[in-house]
């Protein structure tokens, strides 16, 4: 009942929001709902479960310099009551990913205050639901995004330099520690810079976070996207360590056509193919990584339909000291955006 | 054994990606669109296409909300901002 309630508060406070945007931005630009509607389905070592999910992503510009934007997630669970036994029931689950206030300083500087996605390394703040090539999230993703893979506080980002050969990119941040259901952030200082050859097609970037509860301790990370100009191809890495262990995952995925500009039926196809290994540290209370070595290999296979709909299948198999397992996955993804208020400027 | 398996089959699908790119990038672009045509398709190529693929379609009133919201999430330039927004709606 409590927890109806406190979902009630937070919707009631989104829709509040999304009724006081064109107020707010009546002088200025139609402010957006996009987000995400997915089936998922999952079935680890036999243990089989169901996820509908909505993600709904309010955006608000305001002028020349400002941008109210939040994301909100309501995630159902169903599986069974003994995990391979026993009768379905579902539990629902609703949280509040972000919601912020931008500020455009200048061309080098956006400040950003209240909840924001921790920017450690990219999985956390690039690849939602709707983006990822893969269903299930890295191993390692827990690393620097503790507790929630959301901040709150303050963080200042932007592009360093700009050339014609090279960008640099950077983030710093400041979170304070929250235990608010729906709202849990982590007490945390960190920051990322990247530098993305867009000749190349490449960006790489390190990450650095020293959380400030539960012992005080460092995580630090690395990452790498390459897309060759010619070919629709999609290379992504990560490595990050932390106390509590370290590890890697690589994955490539690659659409049947000719160029990025080709467009069949055979070129909305996408196999995707992710290594991970994790290797297991001293573990630190809450720190949500596997209790062993883990060896993990993962093929998909996606396929992007009109209308912004996606498809995608795959199957894994976990290596682990606990037990070895089969993990297969398969979802229904369909991408929404649309004005959310009539009128305003054309 | 399986884990063997496995690894080898992980190692030769990454080379075959590899080879694959390789094979393609020396034929060049001369059998591709390039993707120089349009300062604002470069733009957005650039940096929207790391994560995600170009919309269907957008309306004028939808653009300028997504692009500064990626102008934020995506770190884009000043300049990026204006050549993807003429590229969006022109």
């Amino acid at each position: 009942m409590r927890r109806l309630r406190v979902l009630g508060r937070r919707l009631s406070l989104f829709v509040l929001l999304l009724l006081t945007a064109p107020a707010l931005c009546a002088q200025s630009d139609t402010p957006i709902l996009s987000g995400a509607l997915a089936f998922l389905g999952s079935s680890t070592g036999g243990a089989n479960s169901y996820q509908p999910l909505l993600e709904p992503v309010l955006s608000v510009p305001i002028g020349d310099h400002w941008l109210i934007e939040g994301r909100a997630e309501i995630q159902g669970f169903i599986a069974r009551e003994n995990f391979t036994s026993g009768p379905y029931t579902g539990q629902f689950f609703a949280s509040f990913d972000y919601g912020q206030l931008d500020y455009i300083a200048n061309a080098h500087l956006t400040v950003s205050v209240g909840r924001y996605l921790t920017p450690f390394n990219i999985y956390n703040e690039r690849f939602p639901v709707w983006i990822a090539n893969l269903e299930d999230t890295p191993i390692i993703y827990p690393i620097g995004t503790r507790t929630s893979g959301s901040s709150n506080g303050g963080m200042v980002r932007g592009v360093a330099v700009s050339r014609d050969k090279y960008v640099v990119n950077y983030t710093a941040y400041f979170s304070a520690g929250t235990t608010a259901e729906n709202l849990q952030a982590g007490r945390s200082v960190g920051g990322r810079a990247g530098i993305f050859l867009p000749l190349a097609g490449v960006e790489v970037g390190a990450s650095y976070q020293r959380l400030l509860q539960n012992g005080h301790y460092n995580n630090a990370g690395a990452y790498l996207v390459w897309q060759p100009p010619q070919i629709p191809l999609d290379v992504r890495a990560e490595y990050a360590h932390s106390p509590g262990g370290q590890g890697y995952w690589l994955e490539a995925a690659y659409k049947l056509g000719k160029s990025r500009d080709t467009d069949t039926w055979l070129s909305r196809l996408q196999p995707v193919a992710r290594v991970q290994q994790f290797f297991k540290g001293t573990p630190t209370p809450g720190d949500l990584l596997p209790a062993h070595d883990v060896n993990q290999y993962d093929f998909g296979l996606n396929y992007y339909l009109p209308h912004y709909v996606r498809l995608n299948a795959s199957y894994g198999r976990q290596f682990t000291t606990g037990g070895n397992a089969n993990i297969w996955n398969f979802g229904i993804t369909y991408r929404f955006l649309f004005p959310a208020w009539p009128g305003g400027h054309q | 054994m399986i884990r063997t398996f496995f690894k080898a089959l992980a190692v030769v699908a990454f080379l075959a990606c590899t080879l694959t790119v390789t094979v393609r990038a020396q034929k060049g672009s001369a059998t591709t669109k390039s993707a120089g045509s349009d300062p604002g398709e470069q733009a957005f190529r650039h940096n929207c296409g790391r994560c995600h693929n170009a919309p269907e379609s957008l309306s004028p009133r939808e653009v300028k909300a997504v692009v500064r919201q990626m102008r934020v999430r995506a770190m884009l330039t000043q300049k990026d901002e204006q050549l993807i927004l003429k590229y969006l709606a022109p």
